[in-house]
């Protein structure tokens, strides 16, 4: 019986189970994705709002990912990186003015109602082009989507708009919502928000508020036999010593997101029924920055830049503060990423007699007491290595007669100090790298940006040169040479120093090794876990 | 001198007195011993204790000495103890003896911000306050004695009441001393002992305060204190616990110290009370 649900499998690869079919054959026949089963995880955080279509950010992903899917998810091998989800094909016109999307057939919400080209009209015009947080830049230019019949939807754009950027934006920002449940009443206020509804292999069944979400299986999902597991329940567990703890006790199947500390994961590697997956985020890669506020006069000075930047040391960080589960950075396009990324940038080595050097050029002198200027320090508190990496800056800017004082803050009091009062004068922030620099990367740079957004340029840096370039690559409709002028970006923006890059890093799972297919693809952790399954 | 011998007689206030005293060593000889930062870094991460002596309790995370920082950390636990038991001593007697003195409305309205203030659970009200102010030490010792000065008012206004009906309070009065004069320089003296019995306790409150600030983030991240050393050791409780024990340690040793220095003294005290 299990052999003939693999044929047919095989003869139905290439197109919706891409995904299944690549991972069967690497597996091996013998590991027959079993059905059934609940998969208990932790989860750090409790989203107020759980409309990925709303707030596209990976917390929110994590859940919602599962219920409410995408028109394309990332994908290891996939053409340009994608494979297919809500929608079967895209295609970009030549003038860059539009990009036609044709659907998957007989997909059902999970309400019963069909879903249809309308939702993704309504969802890309009404929902991520002026509600999502990153779709506003993605999408700004959308004009209309004509919907010609049920399963065709396409978008038309007022200006030329790159179809390199709309594919590498596809697997995060295209998360599609019912059209029925949100056409009434105001979007930010429906209820589907904190119990969503959508055409994915899980559905929303309940949530306990600082207990636990509990996902039943979507009997009507589109996938041929998917999803595997009947039941997913993310037990909140916000203390990251317990997700260990919890893992050892088999309280919990698997911990993603680096929930278990990074100083945990070579004794709980050790451990015998536990794995540690370091795959599967190559899509979600963090950078670890240090935002400067052009507006301190020192700041302002390339040569104070180019002497911090030369006073940190990347290794001792990568070694010490991520125990070696990062990459030193050289720019701000991760190493990792396949389209964009080079090499061929100015560097900073960890030299401090140079960086001594440099501040001694620029005329600040060490006063008596050794120390040249005093500037005020604030590490993002969103993850333990922001934070210790704060504390590594304070010791390495000593070290060139710079004194730090660290202002902690919570969450809200650190986005309000740095992104609406422009309250530091150096921030240690991770933003996030989404497949494109035009996604989240170059709003890090670009001048003219409005107080109060945050994962922004707040530090008041402005470069008419490079912001000349942001917005050519905005328009070039070419893919070689829209990623030319972007490989440009970064050799800019490595001379000048608007911030500095240090390190990227991503995240580790952990999780016990009856958990079948783990890390299939660029981003496993928020993709929509359909095959994913139990073995026992 | 006699007082002392009585307070050398019981274990207990010697055993105080000596950890005290290895404490107060250990803060006064801290920048002697380690001098420059004690957050510098000092070698490889996570160095376990007793392996390379010019590290001798190993290294935390980031790979920084942490007997220096215990050191140090001595510092700042002494100094926010010390700096915010004065303030809420000195606040609550003023309160103490103003309410108790003048009597009547003022004494009512004192005392009733008094309750209000002792209503709310002082953690709590120093976890508000200083999450709005923002971590520094001043404000960290100011929360502190925000949240402790309650005690400190209601003993000193019950002793106030008892020594504003003597006859030396009468006398003063009638010489024509102005009744502030009266209740500071005449009363409050006299009514400070009880009060300053109370002071172990708080100092050792607000050590532990102090410290569970520190662990939830809410201390000077610009200086060394146990609870913060407490708070990064805990996320590698599992492999490293020695940079959590080491510092907990320390905290509980310092607070048991100031318990029993505080037991002998009140003891001797009252031994001599009965004897006189």
């Amino acid at each position: 019986m299990s052999e003939l649900t693999i044929s047919r499998r095989g003869l139905l690869a290439g197109s919706a189970l891409l995904l299944a079919s690549t991972a069967l054959p690497t597996i091996g026949f013998a590991q027959t994705p079993k059905k059934g089963g609940r998969l208990v995880l932790a989860a750090d955080s409790e989203p107020r709002n759980l409309n990925p279509a709303i707030v596209a950010s990976n917390g929110v992903f994590f859940l919602s990912s599962k219920i409410v899917e995408t028109l394309a998810e990332a994908s290891f091998d996939g053409k340009d990186g994608l494979q297919p989800r809500l929608a079967l094909s895209w295609e970009g016109a030549a003038d860059g003015l539009s990009v036609t999307f044709q659907l998957r057939d007989g997909v059902k919400w999970h309400d019963g109602k069909p879903f249809t080209s309308a939702d993704v009209a309504f969802s890309a015009l009404q929902i991520w082009k002026p509600l999502q947080n990153l779709g506003r830049t993605v999408f700004k230019d959308l004009a209309a989507v004509d919907t010609p019949d049920e399963l065709t939807a396409i978008f038309k754009f007022a200006k030329p708009t790159p179809f390199q950027l709309i594919r590498n934006a596809l697997p995060a920002l295209s998360s599609v919502v019912p059209k029925h449940l949100y056409e009434v009443g105001k979007i930010e206020e429906n209820p589907a928000n904190n119990a969503p509804v959508g055409t994915g292999p899980f559905k929303f069944a309940e949530y306990k508020a600082g207990q636990y979400y509990r996902l039943t299986r979507n009997d009507a999902y589109w996938g041929k036999d998917e999803p595997y597991l009947d039941e997913i329940v993310y037990q909140v567990l916000p203390d990251r010593t317990s997700a260990a703890a919890a893992l050892e006790a088999e309280e919990i199947q698997l911990a993603a997101f680096s929930a278990v500390p990074l100083a945990d994961l070579d004794r709980i590697s050790k451990v015998p029924g536990l794995k540690v997956i370091t795959k599967g985020y190559e899509g979600l890669t963090y950078q670890l920055v240090v935002e400067v506020n052009h507006r301190r006069k020192e700041l302002a000075d390339l040569k104070v830049r180019q002497a911090i930047a030369h006073a940190i040391d990347k290794d001792f960080v990568v070694k010490t503060v991520f125990l070696g589960y990062a990459a030193t950075a050289t720019g701000p396009v991760p190493k990792n990423d396949p389209q964009f990324y080079t090499a061929d940038v100015p560097t900073y080595p960890f030299d401090v007699a140079k960086a001594n050097a440099l501040l001694d050029e620029a005329g600040y002198k060490r006063a008596d007491d050794g120390k040249r200027f005093a500037l005020k320090l604030l590490p993002a508190p969103y993850f333990n290595e922001t934070k210790q990496f704060g504390d590594y800056l304070r010791q390495a800017l000593a070290a060139i007669g710079i004194d730090a004082e660290i202002v902690n803050n919570d969450s809200a009091a650190h986005i309000k100090a740095v992104y609406t009062d422009h309250a530091f004068d150096l921030a240690v922030g991770p933003p996030v790298f989404r497949g494109d620099p035009a996604i989240s990367t170059t709003i890090l740079v670009q001048s003219g940006i409005p107080d109060g957004v945050p994962f922004s340029n707040q530090g008041g840096y402005k470069n008419a040169e490079l912001d000349a370039l942001i917005v050519k690559a905005s328009e070039t409709l070419d893919t070689s040479a829209r990623t030319e002028l972007y490989k440009e970006f970064q050799k800019k923006v490595a001379a000048d120093l608007p911030l500095i890059n240090v390190a990227e890093w991503s995240f580790i799972s952990v999780a016990r090794d009856t958990v079948g297919n783990i890390a299939n693809n660029p981003r496993w952790a928020v993709s929509n876990w359909a095959d994913t399954y139990l073995e026992s | 001198m006699n007082r002392l011998r009585r307070f050398f007689r019981t274990p207990e206030a010697i055993a105080g007195a000596l950890i005290l005293a290895l404490l107060a060593a250990m803060a006064l000889a801290a920048p002697l011993l380690f001098p420059g930062d004690p957050q510098a870094i000092a070698g490889p991460a996570l160095q376990p204790p007793f392996q390379d002596w010019s590290v001798p309790l190993g290294t935390d995370r980031l790979g920084r000495n942490v007997l220096a920082e215990l050191f140090h950390g001595a510092r700042t636990s002494l100094a926010v103890g010390l700096a915010a038991a004065a303030a809420a001593l000195l606040i609550g007697a003023v309160v103490g003896t103003l309410a108790g003195f003048a009597g009547g409305l003022i004494d009512e309205a004192l005392m009733r911000v008094t309750d209000a203030f002792q209503t709310v659970p002082s953690f709590l009200l120093a976890l508000a306050f200083v999450s709005i102010v923002g971590p520094s030490l001043g404000v960290v010792v100011a929360a502190i004695a925000l949240s402790a000065w309650t005690g400190p008012a209601r003993v000193a206004r019950a002793e106030v009441l008892s020594i504003r009906e003597r006859d030396y309070v009468a006398g003063a009065r009638v010489i024509g001393m102005h009744p502030l004069e009266i209740a500071f320089r005449e009363v409050l003296p006299n009514a400070l002992p009880p009060v300053l019995a109370l002071s172990s306790v708080i100092v050792a409150a607000a050590i532990l305060t102090e410290a569970a600030l520190s662990f939830l983030g809410l201390g000077d991240p610009n200086r060394v204190t146990w609870g913060g050393m407490i708070a990064e050791g805990r996320t590698v409780l599992r492999t490293a616990p020695f940079l959590s024990v080491v510092p907990g340690v320390a905290l509980v040793l310092t607070v048991l110290g100031i318990y029993l220095t505080g037991e002998g003294v009140v003891e001797s005290t009252a031994v001599s009370r009965s004897l006189s």
